[in-house]
């Protein structure tokens, strides 16, 4: 009897833990959301409000009076491009790495996600100055890629890995090309981990911000660095800035839900299995 | 028919490596050779430049914001590595036991991590302002007391770490709890016959065994916080003063506001030099805590 009040005390505990835990991580990521939907006057109230007439007024500002949209619209041209460049390179690199069991390739794209991205930086600053990309989204489709090409790679490994080699070796024994193969053959077997590949280079190019913080010019600032550039600025408010946030926020978010379960062993690059 | 004779007669798919190698060539090993090169020049704006070969690293050494960016980068490695580590094993333990909203709880923990970077620094300008912001409001009413946070030349990397891990601590979590939910029963059940209970069995069997799982997370965390930029960068842009300039930061702001571009990339090697250390000695570290 003893032993069982115990036991039911453990379980509020635990409960009453997760519970804390989830408010610690919620919350401030609740705020910001809340506070995007204040106005100048609720937003800088002391003490802090948490009911509050919600406005869209915010929403307005950043659309109507900054290139907000524009930047937005940026950051999904680079965020695609990248992600497609990404996946051109990385599959069939995979495919050949797996089959092959050539290890020093895959190797080789672990130095891209180590190094800091600083240390390219200089370089790249002056290569695509020299060859005119500089300002372009050409170039910051092709940085990005640094950035998606191992999450691809590491991420389609194991799920060629877990291709059964017969079906490789007889479809060439039926003269099928090494393309025909893994375009026909191998693709539509490891496609749900290709749409994983896919949804996590979206979400890091996405969120990356060093790279456009350099490159980009006016016509391909991203919104990250444009939001970035209000702080700096002082021309919005916290509400505004709020209010890029979640907008900036939403994508990321959304994407991450289709995807949960496979998300940690994507994000270790094979060194976590899930 | 054998594999190897199939195999043979099969023809290569290895050209299918070459596009990736050479982009990686021509995008990270190039630039990596070119960042090592302009190491050994005195490069600015505006002026020819001279060789110096070692000359920017022995400058280094006696540059006071190197060391000061050197022992940031340590506080806030080794800091929030300690941190996040003991929190994520905590709570994967936690999360182990759970049996209910798993799917809800899953998806509060991934939140603070797929965020980017550049939202996670917004919201903390707003939630740990020092005068207006929620945070001071929350302790003051608490009657704790308050702080500058960000804002404060003690306490601005502390306020750092406390960021990081708020966004990592969970990732570290989950990695523990796959970890965990990998671990053989047997072992557990043996543990229970020998009586081996609570922190003893914490202790001698889960976390030895945990060990490969956790040298795991301290990789990918080591990576991304000896690396550490967006979120310094976008609250406090390495200050108050260099309060908050890494050597990451400390190398941004020497190649890009002030144009030193061969003593940046002098910072920007020797940090890239710290980082492959590490990772190679939590390799070795792996093979040794396997079983």
């Amino acid at each position: 009897m003893n032993a069982r009040r115990g036991n039911h005390l453990v379980r509020v505990l635990r409960g009453v833990q997760i519970v804390v835990l989830m408010v610690v991580l919620f919350a401030p990521i609740a705020w910001m959301i809340l506070s995007s939907f204040k106005d100048r006057v609720a937003i800088t109230q002391y003490p802090p409000q948490l009911w509050f007439t919600p406005t869209l007024e915010n929403y307005r500002q950043l659309f109507v009076r900054t290139d907000f949209l524009d930047n937005t619209l940026n950051s999904f041209y680079v965020a695609a491009g990248s992600t497609l460049l990404g996946l051109l390179l990385a599959v069939p690199a995979a495919f050949a790495i797996s089959w092959h069991r050539l290890m020093w390739p895959a190797t080789l794209t672990l130095f891209a996600r180590m190094a800091p991205g600083t240390l390219f930086l200089l370089p790249w600053f002056i290569m695509f100055s020299n060859i005119g990309l500089s300002g372009t989204h050409a170039a910051l489709i092709i940085t990005h890629a640094v950035i998606t090409l191992p999450i691809a790679l590491w991420t389609m490994l194991p799920h060629f890995d877990g291709l059964p080699r017969e079906l490789t070796e007889s479809a060439q024994i039926d003269g099928c090309s090494s393309l025909q193969i893994l375009l026909r053959i191998a693709l539509p077997v490891v496609m749900p981990g290709l749409i994983v590949a896919t949804i996590l280079s979206f979400i890091f190019s996405w969120n990356y911000f060093l790279f456009a913080l350099v490159l980009s010019g006016i016509d391909s600032k991203t919104a990250i660095v444009a939001s970035f550039n209000f702080i700096g600025e002082g021309v919005t408010n916290w509400g505004t800035l709020m209010a890029a946030a979640t907008v900036i926020a939403l994508p990321p978010i959304i994407l991450t839900f289709l995807i949960q379960r496979r998300l940690v062993s994507g994000l270790s690059f094979g060194a976590v299995k899930g | 028919m054998s594999r190897a004779t199939a195999a043979q007669r099969v023809a290569s798919l290895q050209w299918m490596v070459w596009p990736a190698v050479a982009f990686v060539a021509v995008m990270v090993i190039f630039p990596f050779g070119y960042a090592f090169w302009l190491s050994l020049f005195d490069v600015k704006i505006g002026q020819t430049r001279a060789f110096v070969g070692i000359g920017n690293y022995n400058a280094l050494v006696g540059d006071e914001q190197f060391w000061n960016g050197l022992r940031l980068t340590f506080i806030l490695y080794l800091g929030a590595l300690l941190i996040q580590l003991v929190l994520g094993v905590a709570l994967g333990l936690l999360l182990n036991r759970i049996e209910v909203a798993k799917g809800l709880i899953r998806t509060v923990l991934v939140s603070p991590f797929m965020l980017p970077p550049v939202v996670v620094g917004m919201m903390s300008i707003v939630v740990l302002d020092p005068g207006m912001g929620v945070a001071n409001y929350l302790l003051k009413s608490a009657h704790l007391p308050t702080s500058l946070f960000l804002a404060s030349t003690d306490f601005v990397i502390f306020t750092v770490i406390m960021i990081d891990t708020w966004q990592w601590a969970p990732f570290v979590a989950l990695i523990v709890l796959g970890g965990l939910q990998s671990l053989p029963t047997r072992v557990f059940e043996a543990a229970d016959i020998d009586g081996a209970v609570g922190w003893r069995r914490f202790v001698y069997i889960t976390l030895p065994l945990l060990g490969p799982t956790i040298v795991t997370a301290a990789v990918l965390r080591s990576v991304d916080l000896l690396r550490f930029f967006d979120v310094i960068y976008i609250t406090t842009q390495g200050g108050p003063g260099f309060a908050s300039s890494t050597l990451n930061i400390y190398a941004y702001r020497k190649g890009f506001e002030f144009s030193d571009i061969g003593y940046a990339a002098a910072l920007m090697i020797t940090l890239s030099t710290i980082v492959f250390a590490a990772v190679l000695v939590f390799a070795q570290l792996r093979r040794k805590v396997a079983w």
